[in-house]
């Protein structure tokens, strides 16, 4: 068991009346599932996904990962535990502009402290990997936008997670692009990486080997 | 990890060159200013602070009731010092001490010397050590003297000092000394000034004085033993002043004066040495003040303080173009602390070069600067420990706050809301605003301080002291030849000239003139039952009229002969208390006193900080003239002058011509005001064009924050008047709370400072609203240029760039 979700809602108070975002939603994720999550928007599926990657809090339930129970954790302990075993994709790809390709690869790796040498061979496995050594020098401005969901990839990767959390990883790409995204998730997860991804295309969560289907923060 | 930091950091900074540009300029700027003005203020701090006894030594002053309430003084009789030593316990040391000008005398050479006489104790009293001759007690021979270094340079040249026998103009009389050390040097930062020292007992007055408890004319400085407090050393010098001034408190008490809080009439009090340069005497006890000093710096902290804020708000505006990758970094695992770091790290970096900038203009503009505010200081203080020490804690505490409260506000985000690139804005924007209120505040203070300066000094520049300040032209008689003497050949010298209208001489000047002196003297005696005090001058019959003051009463001096007679002024004629002063005689000198020929109409004769005193004037051949005062035509007042300068190098050839016009001496008497209003301008100057830096940085990105906004509004109709209006009007909002807060606090500060004026201008409304619109205007323009050109852009062109 990778992750375990027990009744969890979130709300938010809006005047002086509870809104939820999430009423009680009850997950498994087995390690090496591919979960698509789906829903009509704001059904709260990026509400959902934030929670699971431990950016956002929740008002009641419980959240184990790893058997860990996060909802008790202190934010560092947290920090730590995603810092470790989970990867983000967005959907506006979120490289920062003022680092090169291979800088914003790096970045993850320095902040958990991997030695130098290390983290090149790591940077320069990954830009092998996707195809990119060409592009490393190049900044996120000049690069097309599958390239730099590419990129996005590569870096969520590089800390070799358990798990990848996929917000529309193909929301801003043409079809084309998006088959190719979706190409290498199904082979990171024969590979056994655990991923969740929402998507509003029926086409792309297929690829998944289990559907969720939200509505206004209700699993249906 | 931190070269990651610091790679980032600088293509931040170059990829927005404007802003960082902004910031280092606006930062050196301020460093650069306040390291100069720091360096002043502690230049004066550090004021007679050299001394290794200095903690232990004292300058005498007494504090005594008179009817007119208390007065203090530090002038003490001749026999006091001697006295003192031996009748209370606890004189290590004691030297009395007169400055005096000098002539000094060496072959073909006559230089006016700053000449001082002191006791035997004064070099081991205090510091100034004996670079060649005789180390040890050098003025216990009276027939010797020191002199220091510049003073062998002027005298000698490279002939050897010591040995050498020079004459001082001493009562008239040449008088031969001979050179027994050389010290180095007085340091500027001494309140002791001389170039020769000499003994006491060789001074002009001292054969008239000698045992004379009446007569006060020197200070005294005393060295008590370790250990000895100034408190219990007064304590014991109750019995002293009981014995030796029993006279005039039992006169004081008679004529109505209040003891003091310990029932006492008059008290001796010491004053520590390194409060000598601090202190005053005018409101009737030792008020010492070091408020300039800490004003300088004061405006040099408002100076950083500004640029601090305005790298603060530059910092937190941008940090909305940064949102994402501090969301990026925090869901790739950096910790708040790893945040903090980076952005502080790159604040650190502007710091430093600006600081590194600041350092270097400051040392271009030093001299500058010491020209501009009449300061000594020198770059080797900044190479000084405790200038280092400061530098870097300055730095420190700058970055830790400035550097430090973004960086804090950045590492604290939520990461959700910094990856949806916004920032809750309320809280931000209000510390924001009130950073802007605070700055503006400051402008606003520095510029109503600067317009209420100036318009003391216009003031003070412009009043009618009572006195032909513009026609008058006055000169020391700094020759070796007598003061009577010397008159009459001028007054032969320069009667065929038609331009110079009457001459006529007194023993003080007006003003300061270029001799740099300024003293008063003063006498006392009975009149009918009471203590009378007066000030006293020695003129020249033909005083009055070369000075164009006016008549009250009676007549003016007629002639030579007038000398039994004095004049008195209007001030002097109410003390008297006297129905018909004309008929009043005064007791003093002769045994039949003198007569009161005539009552001048009161005129300003002191600085304008004062109320017009008593004041009595004498003529006599036996009296010295020191300063001769020359009417001239107002047509051709250039060659007048000339004609007197060449007249004075006839009569004496080896001296020095000093001469200049009244209204210049007056000008020199508020030297310090003046210097004070031109560092507060360019305080405020500096202040106001950083507070601009500030302004247009914050309207660039407000602007550039609401592209979309103005976009849209243009397309819905809105004209380029109104987007100006809209934009500029919360930047004037918060300069007009600015001036709300800031002009009470203007007014209180100003109000505080005139007090010290006895004339002074009227602190109207009008200072403050100018000064509140003048910022406005300031504002204004710089948001303005900004404002209308985004409102005039293509609305289509604004909303492509969202
Ligand atoms: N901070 C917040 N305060 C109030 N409401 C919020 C907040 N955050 C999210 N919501 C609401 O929660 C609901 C779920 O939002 P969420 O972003 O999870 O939707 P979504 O399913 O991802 O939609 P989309 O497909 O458009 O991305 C929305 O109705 C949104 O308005
Ligand atoms: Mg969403």
């Amino acid at each position: 068991m990778l992750l375990q979700l027990n009744n969890i809602f979130k709300w938010v108070q809006q005047g002086g009346q509870r809104v939820f975002l999430l009423k009680d939603i009850n997950l498994e994720v087995e390690e090496g599932e591919f979960i698509s999550v789906m829903g009509p928007s704001g059904s709260g599926k990026s509400t959902l996904l934030n929670v699971i990657g431990m950016l956002d809090t929740f008002d009641e339930g419980e959240y184990n990962f790893l058997d860990e129970p996060v909802h008790q954790l202190k934010e560092k302990h947290r920090s730590n535990l995603y810092k470790q075993y989970i990867g983000f994709v967005f959907q506006a790809y979120h490289l920062i502009d003022e680092l090169t390709v291979y800088e914003n690869l790096e970045m993850p790796l320095l902040y958990k402290k991997i030695s130098g040498s290390e983290r090149k061979a790591m940077v320069a496995d990954m830009l092998d990997r996707f195809n990119i050594v060409g592009k490393k020098d190049l900044f996120p401005t000049q690069l097309s936008g599958g390239q730099q969901q590419l990129v996005g990839v590569a870096r969520a990767l590089i800390t070799k997670p358990k798990l990848i959390l996929a917000d529309e990883p193909t929301g801003n790409l043409n079809s084309k692009q998006g088959e190719d995204i979706m190409e290498l998730f199904k082979q990171l997860n024969d590979e056994g990486v655990t991923i969740i991804q929402v998507t509003h295309s029926e086409k792309n969560a297929e690829y998944g080997k289990r559907i969720i289907n939200l509505l206004d923060g209700r699993m249906v | 990890m931190l070269k990651n930091y610091l790679k980032i950091g600088w293509r931040n900074l170059m990829k927005d060159k404007t802003f960082t540009l902004l910031n280092v300029i606006g930062l050196s700027i301020a460093f650069g200013a306040a390291i100069l003005l720091a360096m002043s203020a502690f230049f004066d701090m550090s004021y007679d602070k050299f001394h290794a006894n200095g903690d232990q030594i004292y300058q005498v002053y007494d504090v005594a009731q008179t009817p007119r309430g208390q007065e203090a003084g530090t002038s003490q009789p001749e026999p006091f010092a001697e006295a003192l030593r031996t009748e209370v316990p606890g004189v290590e040391k004691i030297t009395r001490y007169l400055q005096d000008g000098g002539l000094v005398i060496y072959g073909e050479k006559e230089i006016d010397l700053n000449t001082v006489w002191v006791d035997a104790d004064f070099f081991s009293m205090f510091t100034f050590p004996v670079l060649k001759g005789n180390e040890h007690d050098p003025l216990q021979d009276q027939a010797s003297v020191v002199i220091t270094e510049s003073a062998a340079n002027k005298l000698f040249g490279n002939e050897e000092a010591i040995g050498q026998t020079i004459n001082i103009m001493i009562n008239g009389k040449e008088e031969p000394f001979t050179v027994g050390s050389v010290v180095g040097n007085v340091p500027p930062q001494s309140s002791l000034e001389f170039e020769v020292a000499v003994r006491f007992e060789k001074n002009a007055e001292y054969a008239d004085t000698k045992g004379v408890w009446d007569s006060q004319y020197h200070g005294v400085y005393v060295q008590l033993p370790s250990g000895v407090s100034a408190e219990r050393f007064e304590k014991n010098a109750r019995s002293f002043t009981e014995l030796h001034y029993k006279e005039s408190m039992e006169a004081a008490k008679r004529d109505g004066a209040m003891p003091d809080a310990d029932g006492l009439y008059r008290q001796l009090k010491l004053l520590p040495l390194k409060d000598l340069h601090f202190t005053g005497y005018r409101k009737g006890y030792a008020e010492v003040s070091r408020s300039v000093p800490y004003l300088i710096l004061g405006v040099a902290f408002l100076i950083l303080f500004i640029a601090c804020v305005n790298f603060v708000n530059m910092s937190i505006a941008k940090s909305a173009q940064r949102l994402r990758e501090i969301g990026m970094r925090k869901t790739l695992g950096a910790q708040k602390g790893q945040l903090f770091f980076q952005f502080w790290s790159e604040s650190l970096f502007v710091f430093l070069s600006s600081m590194g900038i600041g350092v270097l203009l400051s040392i271009l503009l030093i001299d500058d600067f010491k020209s501009m505010f009449r300061t000594r200081i020198s770059l080797d203080m900044l190479a000084e420990p405790w200038a280092v020490f400061m530098l870097l804690a300055t730095i420190l505490t700058i970055t830790l706050t400035a550097g430090g409260y973004p960086a804090l506000l950045f590492s604290r985000l939520g990461t959700i809301q910094s990856l949806k690139g916004k920032l809750e804005a309320s809280g931000n924007n209000l510390v924001r605003n009130a950073l802007m209120v605070v700055q503006f505040g400051i402008a606003i203070l520095l510029i109503s301080g600067t317009l209420v300066l100036w318009g003391q000094v216009q003031f003070m520049r412009n009043k009618d002291l009572g006195y032909n300040k513009e026609q008058v032209i006055s000169f020391p008689l700094n020759g070796k030849k007598n003061g009577h003497e010397v008159l009459r050949l001028l007054k032969d010298e320069l009667n065929g000239n038609p331009d110079i209208l009457e001459v006529s001489a007194s023993d003080n000047n007006l003003g300061r003139g270029k001799d740099g002196s300024q003293w008063s003297s003063a006498i006392g005696f009975e009149h009918k039952g009471r203590n009378i005090r007066t000030n006293a001058l020695t003129v020249d019959y033909n005083y009055i009229s070369t000075l164009g003051l006016q008549m009250a009463q009676g007549r003016d001096f007629k002639s030579e002969a007038d000398s039994l007679g004095v004049l008195i002024n209007e001030a002097m004629a109410r003390q008297l208390e006297e129905k018909d002063p004309l008929s009043a005689r005064l007791e003093v000198g002769s045994e039949t006193g003198l007569a009161i020929l005539g009552v001048v109409k009161d005129y300003n004769f002191q600085g304008l900080d004062r109320a017009i005193e008593p004041i009595t004037f004498f003529m006599g051949e036996d009296m010295e003239l020191r300063y001769a005062y020359v009417k001239v035509a107002p047509e051709n007042m250039a060659s007048s002058f000339d004609a007197i300068e060449q007249t004075w190098k006839k009569l004496e050839p080896n001296a020095e011509f000093l001469g200049s016009f009244l209204d210049e001496n007056v000008d020199r008497t508020f030297q310090r005001e003046k210097t004070m209003a031109t560092m507060i301008t360019s305080g405020s100057i500096i202040a106001i064009a950083l507070s601009c830096i500030g302004l247009f940085a914050m309207s660039l990105l407000i602007v550039a924050q609401r592209t979309k906004e103005i976009g849209v509004r243009k397309v819905l109709g809105a004209s380029v008047a109104s987007i100006t209006v809209l934009l500029t009007k919360d930047f004037l909002k918060l300069v007009l709370i600015a001036f709300l807060i800031a002009s009470p606090i203007a007014w209180w500060f100003s109000d505080q400072w005139l007090q010290n004026y006895t004339y002074k201008i009227d602190l109207g409304v009008w200072f403050f609203v100018a000064a509140g619109l003048l910022a406005m205007v300031i504002a204004l323009l710089t948001v303005g240029t900004r404002t209308v050109s985004a409102a005039a852009q293509n609305p289509v062109k604004s909303l492509r760039t969202e």
